[in-house]
């Protein structure tokens, strides 16, 4: 099986060194964003095979960044997995709408962080 | 450092940054920009304190900020105005923030009430918005605490170091957790209908299946009966449905439902628990007979997109085929068998992606490549683009003090190198003259860069400030207005470490003994509201960070009579006003009558110039009675290397920081006056300058053979300026500073030591220190 590669799109650096962490020691390969301008940027060059995004970000926050995703025409079949805290149902249905695959609940579990990966890729 | 540690120190980095970005913020919202830009901000720094705190399980800093956060969402919302009042909360929010950030980074348990009563107070406030909003929109806005309660809770249960343990706070382990096994087997048939959206949101059912399969023994039935004849057929619609038995032991339905978790309401799913026979046979009731293409698979085959892959492209080839042929007639006959094989060896490829595959016809929308397709161009651009998006690296400070020093022995070196050329040589090896001219260029480009990696705004030590004004305003009853200049400026970061505890006291003496009350402050005809500036701007190779108020001043007679009393000044000494202001930095010195709470924390300012001192900068105080006073830091850019003038004294090489140079003078003799106290003074310009022989300073011999005299004249602090004499000016260099308390102990007018290319130790010269001792020497 080939490598999957992971987006992580986060302002907070400890989350983001989280995932890292957790993602690399469950055998992916990891890309990182501060933000969501900087997460459609980095999808022009590189290819991935699933995106975990956060919501709240400076620049472009994750509900715009989903929807821009979405709307480029050839991440339409991109896994986009939501990074959400414990009281954002309604973020997390914004996310949904705009065309969210999955979501994540903070703080994260490694096992589930990784089996929810597995849910929504190939 | 284990993992955990890594991460918990990242996350203090980031919220010392998160706090300061809070600071700023507020300080432009209590100016009066409250627009939803920094409200944003706001809402993001306090939402990221709190997402790492939920990582690392300080629950305390979880619950506050997460009320905290509930308020600044409502402002966001509108349902609460930006009020002065909500403003000043805030502000007080963030030194809880900060606190809790604090405890919780030093394992200090804050007591249980700490920020409660501004809880209480974020409730008050919601609640005081919402009674007629409440029944408006029906949105009861007191979920501030309860809505939170069970993940504080879980927290607490984990432990605040377990955070890899944490999965109590995630919404899917509920399921796995408490669903309790059943005994008996289960057999589950679903009705699984996905709707466009599902895929539209880039799920698959070939991976819903594949986690039911991994739940148990799983039968899967595509239902194809709605599939349009191939002329109707809407690329971009779902036709396909699927039923699905699942006989497993220990499966319950909060388990299946967790499978379709993120597709619900994007699909209709029907589960029902059969009973407890294992089905042998697909039941054909979910089958219409004369629709043949049911299938059923155990688990998908791991190479299936590979054979669908194939399949698409023979059915694209066969639908432009059919696209091009105009043709009225119905297609099922010609259709039958594709379709039959494609569902023999694929079944539960998704419509989207066998959609996607197919060029639409022109009023479509442009052609949607599935990822999958792209997928070999992540080779060839995994070489160069993985490091896109990464912008800065985190570096272990000893590994650039490392570089620092190797840069600084390379600064020696080449300045060892270059002094060793005599005339002779450098006439005859232009080339290695030229070289050396290159080398020197780069090495000081190196050293430069190296020194840039070090250095850092001074915003980091700023940002702490404006909260102990803050406090220090509530505290002592005084209104007291914090303002802050250049905190952009950038030093090295081992300075500014140092920096924080000489600038909390500096800031403290003018909020105690500065600032006046407010109703002395009116009747002085002063505002209300004294101000305490706080600056910092580059000069040379200097920084100066200022401390400025607009109170009392310093008062003089009273100093004077303590320094007196104290035995700092003899009592036939006439100290200048510049001197009795720099008094209250002479140790044991303390201008309070009584230590206060606030600034006689059994330290005096002398605390302030040793720090200072420690890191090779000084300091400086003027004041102006009833106008004010200001403390100036002077401070090197870098601590390793230093721009000087090697002279001679004596048979011994000294150096004289290029800084504190003002200009060299070559003179007689007869232009040295002698005054009153015993000293010399020397003419320049108009102006009278202190002199100091550095031979007599030192204890060597004042016998000057030559009735020329050279003179380093040389500005030390407030602009007053010394001569120093000496008996030879060798040139110009650069030296890496050693630190002679390290290697010996401190000596009064030495500021450190230094190798010389040569390999000589050369001492130097520290100009304010000979200065400040010559003014005790002849106090005392």
């Amino acid at each position: 099986m080939t490598t999957l590669r992971v987006l992580t799109v986060d302002d907070s650096r400890t989350i983001l060194a989280m995932l890292h962490h957790t993602l690399s020691n469950a055998g992916f390969e990891v890309l990182q964003a501060e933000d969501g301008k900087q997460g459609l940027d980095l999808l022009k060059t590189e290819t991935v095979d699933v995106v975990i995004t956060d919501i709240n970000m400076p620049v472009m926050d994750g509900i715009e960044f989903i929807k821009h995703v979405r709307a480029s025409g050839q991440h339409q079949s991109l896994p986009i997995l939501i990074l959400t805290t414990e009281t954002s149902q309604d973020k997390r249905d914004q996310g949904k709408a705009a065309g969210g695959t999955g979501w994540i609940v903070k703080p994260f579990d490694p096992e589930k962080l990784i089996s929810v990966i597995h849910r929504v890729v190939h | 450092m284990s993992d955990l540690d890594e991460f918990k120190a990242t996350y203090f980095d980031e919220c010392s940054e998160l706090l300061t970005e809070l600071e700023e913020q507020f300080a432009a919202i209590e100016a009066g920009e409250r627009d939803a830009d920094r409200l944003n901000a706001v809402f993001r720094a306090i939402h990221s304190i709190k997402g790492g705190a939920g990582a690392f399980g300080f629950s305390a800093l979880v619950g506050f900020a997460h009320a905290y956060e509930t308020l600044l969402d409502y402002v966001r919302d509108g349902r609460i105005e930006m009020s002065d009042d909500v403003v000043t909360l805030c502000i007080r929010a963030n030194d809880i923030v900060a606190d809790h950030v604090s405890a919780a980074r030093t394992g200090e348990v804050l007591p249980a009430e700490y920020g409660l009563d501004e809880k209480a107070r974020f409730d008050a406030l919601a609640r005081g918005e919402s009674i007629e909003d409440e029944d408006e929109n029906g949105e009861p806005l007191e979920e501030f605490d309860f809505e939170f309660t069970p993940v504080m809770v879980n927290l607490d249960a984990v432990g605040p170091s377990d955070a890899f343990e944490m999965g109590d706070a995630f919404d899917l382990d509920d399921a796995f957790d408490s669903a309790p096994l059943q005994a008996e087997v289960g057999h589950w048939e679903i009705n699984f209908t996905p709707h466009r959206a599902l895929y539209a949101r880039a799920n698959d059912p070939l991976l819903l299946f594949r986690e039911l399969a991994a739940l148990g023994d799983m039968h899967v039935r595509a239902v194809l009966r709605d599939i349009p004849p191939l002329a109707e057929f809407e690329p971009f619609d779902v036709y396909c449905s699927w039923e699905i038995s699942l006989v497993s032991a220990s499966v319950t339905e909060a388990l299946i439902r967790e499978v379709f978790e993120f597709v619900e309401g994007d699909c209709d799913i029907v589960i029902a628990q059969v009973g407890d026979v294992p089905m042998a046979q697909p039941k054909p009731v979910f089958v219409e007979p004369e629709v043949e293409a049911v299938v059923e698979i155990e688990e998908p085959p791991a190479d299936l997109l590979a054979l669908a892959d194939d399949e698409v492209a023979d059915l694209l080839s066969l639908v432009s085929e059919l696209t091009t042929t105009p043709t009225a007639e119905p297609l099922p006959d010609v259709l039958a068998d594709p379709v039959q094989d494609i569902f023999d060896e694929a079944p539960v490829m998704s419509f989207a992606e066998l959609a996607a595959s197919i060029p639409p016809p022109p009023p479509k929308p442009a052609p949607v490549a599935p990822v999958r397709a792209m997928a070999p161009a992540s080779d060839s651009e995994e070489s160069t683009g993985r490091s896109v998006g990464v912008q800065s690296i985190r570096v272990d400070l000893d590994k650039v003090d490392r570089v620092v020093n190797m840069v600084s022995e390379l600064v020696i070196t080449q300045s060892m190198l270059t002094q060793q050329m005599d005339e002779a040589l450098r006439a005859k090896y232009t080339e290695l003259v030229r070289g050396l001219e290159v080398l020197a260029q780069t090495t000081r480009g190196l050293q430069d860069s190296v020194m840039a990696i070090r250095a850092q705004p001074v915003k980091s030590v700023f940002s702490r400030m404006p909260r102990l004004v803050r406090e220090l305003s509530s505290q002592t009853g005084k209104k007291i207005r914090l303002e802050t200049v250049g905190e952009n400026t950038e030093i090295d970061k081992t300075v500014i470490e140092q920096l924080s505890d000489p600038l909390t006291h500096m800031i403290r003496n003018s909020a105690d003994h500065g600032i006046e009350s407010p109703e002395k402050r009116v009747a002085m005809g002063k505002s209300e509201t004294g101000t305490v500036r706080l600056s910092a701007e580059q000069s040379g190779g200097n920084i100066l960070i200022a401390v400025e108020d607009d109170g009392a001043g310093i008062n003089r007679e009273r100093v004077l009579q303590l320094a007196r009393d104290k035995g700092i000044v003899a009592p036939d000494v006439q100290p200048t006003d510049e001197q009795i202001d720099q008094l209250i930095f002479a140790p044991g010195f303390s201008t309070a009558e009584a230590l206060s709470d606030i600034s006689g924390r059994g330290v005096g300012m002398d605390v302030v110039l040793s720090n200072i001192k420690k890191i090779g900068g000084s300091v400086h105080v003027r004041s102006w009675t009833g106008k004010g006073t200001r403390m100036t830091l002077r401070l090197p850019l870098t601590l390793a290397v230093l721009d000087v003038m090697l002279v001679k004294v004596g048979p011994s090489p000294y150096v004289v920081p290029l800084s504190s140079i003002v200009e060299t003078i070559q003179c007689s003799r007869a232009s040295f006056e002698r005054v009153p106290s015993g000293g010399q003074v020397l003419q320049v310009r108009g102006e009278y300058v202190q002199v100091i022989d550095l031979a007599t300073r030192f204890g060597m011999a004042s016998e000057h053979a030559s009735e020329s005299r050279f003179v380093v004249l040389c500005e030390a602090e407030g602009n007053s300026k010394v001569a120093l004499i000496v008996d030879d000016i060798i040139g110009q260099q650069q030296v890496v500073i050693k630190s002679l308390e390290e290697n010996f102990e401190r000596v009064d007018g030495i500021a450190g030591g230094t190798i010389l290319g040569d390999g000589n130790v050369a001492l130097i010269v520290d100009v304010q220190g000979l200065k400040t001792n010559v003014v005790h020497k002849s106090a005392a």
